[in-house]
């Protein structure tokens, strides 16, 4: 498995799935839809299955004397360590806005998504979406990477409208707190996001590896 | 009777408008068989077939004995495969390439490795999109044959190569055979088979139409009057079924 993993960070990952993970500083921007940065680092990967398949990346992996359901973790744990780099990034940034940066004048009267534990558990969200609609419909034929994307783009953008809307409704206000108040009920929030993004994916994992048996390469 | 490097029995796969029927053959360790058969006669597919890279709807197939779905990374550990001149990774370099590769396989002989790329004049240096045809086959071989393995199998690995490359990798395929490698390729080019081949496996439409020794072979079409030269009975069956379709 490490060899497999060694292969889709050398190999098949473009450098723009790096670059793209400087999005995550997008948590920073001020009146902005912050949980676009998620969208944009989801963008970096893709264009590595881009460029993967350039590189007639799933003929050479499937040639190695390995277990094809080993490829297919490999690819979910190279997009799982972007994901987590990103997150860790947002994260601190987080952190920092709802400390160091509170008084900032600029965060001031942000009418839309502050960030936030809530700003979080989004943003695990939005990678689960990535993950169970782009990965597992890349491994229904493992060459069509179109479909899939778009489909990612259509969920990610409800799901961003979503979050920048909950936050208006009187009732749901504790979600934009950004920080003090209710922030017991915004990590149950972040709890429940994470619980759902590690469920989900392990299960379009386990999917995906049923479907790459039984397609002809 | 020393046991045969591979073994397929009976390989059977149904597509729309095209099938594999019952495709048998056997290669004896140490020889060169060559597998041809006009575009679209379904080489490709045999061999993907044999690689478990298309899944055959029936039939077996058996390396070193032992059956490809019970023992494939096994099986991988010991066979090379080339598709012609595809170029994996073709903007990284070579050397990145390898040092990736030979992770996976137990037998990686790095030293020899560094003799065949020697031999080839090829420089770790570059990418494969620097390179030529010839040389992306030969960056292949070179993959192929640095873990070891006791059977090649290439699908069309002179098509496409001017006629110097195509008839050095001829020479690189005997070389190979006199040290102990068997080598199964595909190819639509006769000549190549007279140059070098052991053994001709001839599929059409589908369906093996012989598999014998190349001198066997010749014989028996001689004899048959289909014709002295591989090209001539190539011609005769294929156009036999051509001007069946022309009524």
């Amino acid at each position: 498995m490490k060899s497999l993993v060694k292969k889709e960070l050398k190999l098949a990952t473009s450098p723009l799935s790096w670059f793209f993970l400087l999005a995550a500083f997008m948590t920073l921007l001020p009146g902005y839809p912050i949980l676009m940065g998620c969208f944009f680092v989801c963008l970096g990967l893709f264009q590595s299955f881009q460029t993967a398949r350039e590189s007639n990346d799933v003929l050479y992996t499937a040639l190695l004397p390995i277990r094809k359901a080993d490829a297919v973790k490999a690819k979910y744990l190279q997009v799982c360590i972007f994901q987590l780099l990103a997150f860790l990034l947002m994260a601190l940034l987080t952190a920092l806005r709802m400390t160091v940066l509170s008084g900032s004048v600029v965060y001031a009267n942000n009418a839309l998504m502050n960030a936030n534990p809530v700003f979080l558990a989004f943003a695990l969200l939005l990678f689960t979406l990535f993950n169970v609609l782009f990965l597992g419909g890349f491994f229904k034929t493992a060459y069509n990477i179109g479909k899939p994307f778009v489909t990612f783009i259509a969920a990610s953008l409800v799901l961003i409208g979503l979050a920048e809307t909950l936050h208006h409704f009187p009732a749901l206000r504790f979600l934009h707190s950004p920080g003090g108040e209710r922030m017991g009920l915004q990590w149950t929030v972040f709890l429940l996001a994470l619980i759902v993004y590690v469920l989900v994916t392990l299960f379009s994992e386990k999917q995906s590896e049923r479907r790459f048996e039984q397609i002809d390469l | 009777m020393t046991e045969p490097i591979l073994e397929v029995r009976n390989l059977c796969k149904r597509y729309p408008g095209f099938q594999l029927q019952d495709v048998s053959f056997t290669i004896p360790r140490g020889c060169i068989m060559g597998f041809i058969g006009r575009n679209g006669a379904g080489k490709t597919t045999t061999l993907k077939s044999i690689l478990n890279l298309v899944h055959a709807d029936s039939g077996e197939v058996r390396y070193f004995g032992l059956e490809l779905h019970a023992h494939e990374q096994e099986i991988k550990q010991r066979i090379g495969y080339a598709g012609g001149a595809v170029d994996y990774y073709k903007k990284k370099r070579i050397r990145d390439i390898v040092s990736v590769t030979g992770a996976f396989y137990e037998n990686w002989d790095t030293v020899a490795f560094r003799k065949t790329m020697e031999a080839f004049d090829l420089d770790q240096s570059k990418t494969p999109a620097q390179l030529s045809e010839g040389m992306k086959v030969k960056l292949n071989l070179a993959l192929a044959l640095s873990h070891g393995a006791e059977l090649l199998i290439l699908d069309e690995p002179t098509s496409g190569l001017d006629p110097v490359s195509r008839d050095e990798l001829l020479d690189i395929f005997t070389v190979l055979r006199d040290r102990g490698v068997s080598i199964l390729f595909s190819t639509h080019i006769t000549s190549d088979l007279n140059k070098c081949a052991d053994r001709i496996t001839y599929i059409r439409q589908g369906k093996i139409l012989a598999s014998d020794s190349m001198e066997a072979y010749l014989a028996a079409c001689r004899e048959a009057e289909i014709g002295a030269t591989l090209e001539e009975i190539m011609l005769h069956h294929e156009k036999e079924d051509f001007r069946e379709k022309l009524g």
